[in-house]
């Protein structure tokens, strides 16, 4: 018996074994749809956290100022869009432009705080771009975005590993956009660049320390173990 | 057609595909069958032109891998949406894994030849070291269970093909490529230690 006809032989018994496993599925709902589910359980845990906190006393202020809700808002779209672009990685053939929608929010989040940047120069001075440590925005974005976090790689286990270090840096991003959207509503830091440097640049930074873990995270199985 | 495959008639038209997928969601086994036929022969034809050099058992060795992840992402496949951007997604997934795969593959028989090279034709004034690399050898070949050593054996020192080494051995050429493979990485692991 030839080897060519070996390994074609292997493959329809591979066929037969894989056919005699057909148990039925359930298709897995649009990216956009898990994402609302995901959206319910992030929101709830960060409103928990907010509470334990403690909500900041000026938030019925903060609630009336249009800067606030366009950062706030600009943040929260950028976890949410960041959320179903990483499930839509898991998709095999979905479209390239839900992949992409994180783009639009993400630069009107980093330009609202960048013009705040350039607001708060104009009206203050220098003082205003004096940039103090305040690490603990890292540790609080990082233990509000933990349990969404989570939640997500289980939901992105659900797919295919397709673009393994997308999946899971867009993954990253929600969880931590997310936090850092719950994290201003106990956490009084207001001055656009702080809020750049420390909220948005833990942000940024957990997304690409997940991202590079993206392979370790979400992989097909071995092949070894297939065949076992 | 290659020699050897099996005769099959002209592919289904991408309709006909997604009905089967759709049957197969459902837990139609018949219809599974004649899916995953329909594109291993599909999928032969896409490895043959997207990467000619593959040996053909490497070739049917990603055939198989791409019917394994269809197997495991089926769940992920939209009715709504059409059936063959969605197999070609994951069959270019796998081959970009497979491609790192075998180049790193490559590296570690590459680096076991080297140190059998290395014990097989230094100059006699090198015994010692000759020695040692000999004694680290079969110490990586001790930390081998009886199917893995026998795979070295006969793929790496006797030099067979995968066929003449499965036949030899009573195995199978799936079997083999596992046994070699998990061969190479624990030896690769034994003697970097050293």
């Amino acid at each position: 018996m030839t080897g060519r006809k070996r390994d074609i032989e292997a493959t329809e018994a591979l066929i037969e074994r894989l056919s005699r496993d057909a148990a039925p599925v359930h298709p897995l709902p649009h990216p956009a749809r898990r994402a609302a589910r995901w959206l319910v359980v992030a929101l709830a845990f960060g409103a928990a956290m907010v509470w334990a906190m403690g909500p900041r006393p000026d938030l019925a202020e903060r609630l009336v100022d249009a800067r606030f809700l366009l950062e706030q808002g600009a943040a929260l779209a950028t976890g949410i869009a960041a959320a179903i672009a990483a499930l839509a990685f898991t998709i095999p053939g979905t479209s390239p432009w839900l992949r992409m929608l994180p783009v639009a929010p993400g630069a009107l989040w980093l330009s609202t705080l960048s013009l705040g940047c350039l607001r708060d120069w104009w009206q203050m001075g220098a003082d205003a771009l004096r940039i103090t440590p305040d690490l603990a925005c890292f540790g609080y974005i990082a233990l509000i975005g933990s349990l969404p976090a989570v939640v997500l790689l289980w939901m992105l286990r659900r797919g295919v590993p397709i673009a393994p270090g997308w999946s899971i840096g867009l993954g990253a991003l929600a969880a931590a956009g997310l936090g850092n959207f719950a994290l201003r509503f106990f956490h009084m830091q207001d001055a656009a660049l702080m809020v750049l440097v420390w909220q948005v640049g833990s942000v940024m930074l957990l997304a690409l320390l997940a991202s590079l873990c993206g392979h370790r995270l979400l992989r097909w199985p071995g092949r070894a173990d297939a065949i076992g | 057609m290659e020699p050897n495959e099996p005769a099959r008639p002209e592919g289904l038209d991408p309709v006909s595909l997604e009905r089967l997928m759709q049957r197969t969601q459902g837990g139609d086994q018949v219809a599974y069958r004649e899916l995953l036929a329909e594109v291993a022969q599909r999928m032969r034809r896409l490895v043959r032109r997207r990467a000619p050099w593959l040996k053909p058992e490497d070739t049917e060795d990603l055939v198989q891998d791409i019917l394994l992840s269809l197997h495991r992402a089926r769940a992920s496949w939209d009715p709504e949406r059409p059936f063959l951007p969605w197999m070609v997604a994951i069959a270019r997934s796998r081959m970009a894994d497979n491609a790192r795969r075998y180049a790193r593959r490559a590296a570690i028989d590459m680096a076991v030849m080297d140190l059998a090279e290395t014990f097989c034709d230094v100059p006699a004034n090198r015994h010692a070291e000759n020695v040692v690399n000999l004694m680290s050898m079969q110490k990586a070949m001790d930390n081998l269970s009886p199917t893995e050593r026998q795979a070295v054996e006969l793929l790496r020192l006797r030099q067979m093909s995968l066929a003449e080494a499965a036949e030899a051995s009573g195995s199978t050429v799936a079997a083999m490529k596992v046994a070699i493979h998990r061969a190479m990485r624990k030896m690769r692991k034994t003697l970097w230690k050293e």
